[in-house]
């Protein structure tokens, strides 16, 4: 039982990593990145790759990652240098990368188990050695989804992060702040897509495999755990009284630690509900629509609640 | 200050009632398989998606397991789960399969056995996997796993359309540059087509959107006919590749039983039940401590039926010649 609840907490960190990276797009910068669907699989594949020519499994993060944020630049300089529109910016990108996955890594990708992973390398092993290799999975990733938390807080802290903040939030402003806005739109869209593809990294040597589909979806999982991370927080800040109200009414204003915390509860909650879906032991064929009234459930539960409050 | 303590609180909170909602999922689970009897050791298959071929290996898997002189509910217990053709969600089905102690894990479909290989690390719990075309690529050859290779008969599908189409010089193959079973086909295609006085023109595509427009395309280039793959992605929609290919004329071959019922006019097909079957025997072996994986290694079925459709070989104005129509299957379905 402890090790269901290990291995779906673990899930929900690691897939965090993306969920800050569509945080940033969706929430912060109001740019809908689809580049996602790509970057991620983008990642998987260059960490595969590396892997199997035995770079260490930690660098071969930081190269998906660089892979990720080129990928991003590309979406950020398509739409602000070319004037396309973000929606296809993002398209055009995911599209073309998807032939680029497949030429780096083809469809399938397997890492074989005497492969060093980021899981069973030197460092932690040397540190973990003594855990299972489930509890080494949770403690890696779950010091992985905090430190890239923390950053992001700090960053969002920066004079770099508050315009960015404002970029999506009052274009305007920065302008008359004498700012470019594109450049911190394309920089934005960067940092996300490097998230994104760190995730598909650490998911590929989590699973020792890519797959050029693996992709497919992760942009509505992304948006789904930012929408019902922000619900839960809202839920608990209104709860306890309405004088924060003001100041999350726009998803924007979340752009703080509680918005990163935000999200990664609804990462770990997404992983669950469909973990509990998986042992509620219905029919195979309909998990899907278990998870999906699931979520309803938690949105409406933390919609009705934030609800009352105003109204009261 | 306040929020964040606010936000921890919140977070335990949810933890803590997520944990009790799994739990009492789980414990559902155990009082279920207590009831069948004691410590029974669960089979977990994870099937990768709703599909004919492997619906046919799962129920084969299970008859095979009988047939070895297993009985359900005294020598096992089975969770059967579907992950919908998302890989996310066979990862996790994986995961829960090793959380309740699974004795052996089933993977059916390469996603499907990979994410299982990659939870059953841990605790070295052994895996079977079936309908994978191609093993060794996927570096599922080795170590605590084993299975059935689904290999297409493709010197049998070639001497097969050599028979009804004596004059036929291009075959059209529309795959999905994804799969890596179709990809793996293609290269044996191309491969051996030469020997039977064959070229193939072969267009990838990325999503079933794009297939029927690939289809257009082959047909505008004026192939002979087309040979049909198990591409998941391409068979969804054999229905209006064929609605196409009947109106050009031109005869489309299939690789399984069920694509011939859709209107394919003949083909060299497994039989996806003999695999299951076949993987069944292997895992009720595993199973009772008969043999390891290691014992094991993976087998490829290599006998393959034939299987026409009279109706849509007369439509196209083909002729069957008689040592295959002895030979093969009539399967009788719509032209």
């Amino acid at each position: 039982m402890s090790d269901l609840i290990v291995s779906t907490l673990t899930q929900g960190l690691i897939y965090a990593l993306l969920s800050y990276g569509v945080y940033i797009t969706y929430s912060v910068l109001d740019f809908p990145d689809l580049t996602v669907d790509s970057s991620f699989p983008l990642g998987a594949a260059v960490t595969a790759i590396l892997l199997l020519g035995g770079v260490d499994p930690w660098l071969t993060l930081l190269c998906a990652a660089g892979a990720g944020a080129i990928a991003g630049l590309c979406t950020g300089l398509i739409h602000v240098r070319l004037g396309v529109r973000d929606l296809l910016a993002g398209i055009i990108t995911m599209t073309a990368l998807s032939s680029i996955n497949l030429l780096i890594a083809g469809s399938n990708v397997t890492v074989e188990r005497a492969v060093d992973t980021i899981f069973t390398s030197a460092p932690v092993m040397a540190l973990l050695g003594d855990l299972t290799l489930t509890g080494r999975k949770l403690v890696v990733s779950l010091v992985l989804a905090v430190v890239i938390k923390l950053l992001l807080d700090l960053y969002f802290r920066t004079k770099s992060g508050l315009l960015l903040r404002a970029v999506g939030d009052n274009g305007t402003l920065v302008t008359t702040l004498a700012q470019n806005k594109g450049n911190m739109k394309v920089l934005g869209v960067v940092i996300a897509n490097a998230l994104v593809a760190l995730c598909g990294g650490v998911v590929c040597q989590e699973q020792r495999s890519y797959s050029a589909v693996m992709g497919i979806g992760q942009v509505v999982f992304g948006l789904a755990t930012v929408i019902i991370g922000i619900s839960l927080i809202r839920f608990f800040t209104r709860s306890k009284g309405a004088q924060s109200l003001r100041k999350t009414k726009g998803l924007r204003f979340l752009a703080t630690p509680q918005g990163t915390t935000a999200v990664l509860l609804g990462s770990i909650l997404y992983k669950f509900c469909v973990q509990i879906a998986i042992n509620v032991g219905l029919p195979a064929n309909m998990l899907k629509f278990i998870t999906a009234a699931l979520f309803l459930v938690v949105l409406v539960i933390a919609g009705r609640k934030g609800e009352e409050i105003i109204h009261a | 200050m306040k929020n964040l303590k606010k936000l921890l609180c919140g977070a335990l909170s949810v933890t803590a009632v997520l944990s009790l909602a799994a739990c009492g999922g789980q414990s559902g689970d155990q009082t279920a398989s207590g009831e069948t009897g004691g410590d029974v050791p669960i089979i977990g298959i994870c099937q990768y998606g709703q599909h004919g071929s492997l619906d046919n290996c799962r129920e084969g898997f299970l008859q095979g397991l009988q047939e070895a002189g297993l009985v359900e509910g005294t020598d096992y217990t089975i969770d059967y789960q579907n992950a919908s053709f998302d890989d996310n969600l066979a990862i996790q089905i994986a995961q829960a399969f090793s959380a309740e102690d699974a004795a052996l894990m089933v993977g059916i479909a390469t996603p499907a056995a990979t994410a299982c290989y990659a939870a059953a690390e841990d605790k070295d719990i052994p895996v079977v996997f079936t309908a994978i075309t191609d093993p060794v690529g996927a570096k599922l050859d080795a170590g605590n796993i084993t299975g059935t290779s689904d290999v297409l008969p493709v010197e049998g599908q070639l001497e097969l359309i050599r028979a009804l189409q004596p004059e036929a010089k291009t075959i059209g193959i529309v795959y999905t540059t994804s799969e890596s079973n179709s990809v793996y086909s293609v290269s044996v295609y191309q491969e051996k087509a030469a020997d039977y006085g064959f070229t193939i023109e072969a267009v990838g595509v990325t999503a079933q959107s794009e297939v029927t427009q690939a289809v257009d395309s082959l047909i505008a280039k004026g192939v002979d006919c087309f040979s049909n793959l198990t591409d998941n992605n391409v068979v969804g929609v054999l229905g209006s590749i064929l609605e196409k290919t009947n109106e050009a004329g031109i005869p489309v071959y299939g690789s399984e039983i069920e694509q011939m019922k859709m209107g394919c006019v003949a083909g060299a097909g497994l039989d996806y039940v003999q695999l299951g079957i076949q993987t069944g025997k292997m895992a009720a072996k595993i199973l009772t401590g008969e043999a390891t994986c290691q014992d094991l290694p993976y087998e490829i079925i290599e006998n393959y039926s034939l299987y026409t459709n009279s109706e849509a070989i007369a439509k196209l104005g083909l002729t069957l010649p008689d040592e295959i129509a002895q030979q093969a299957e009539e399967v009788g379905g719509q032209a």
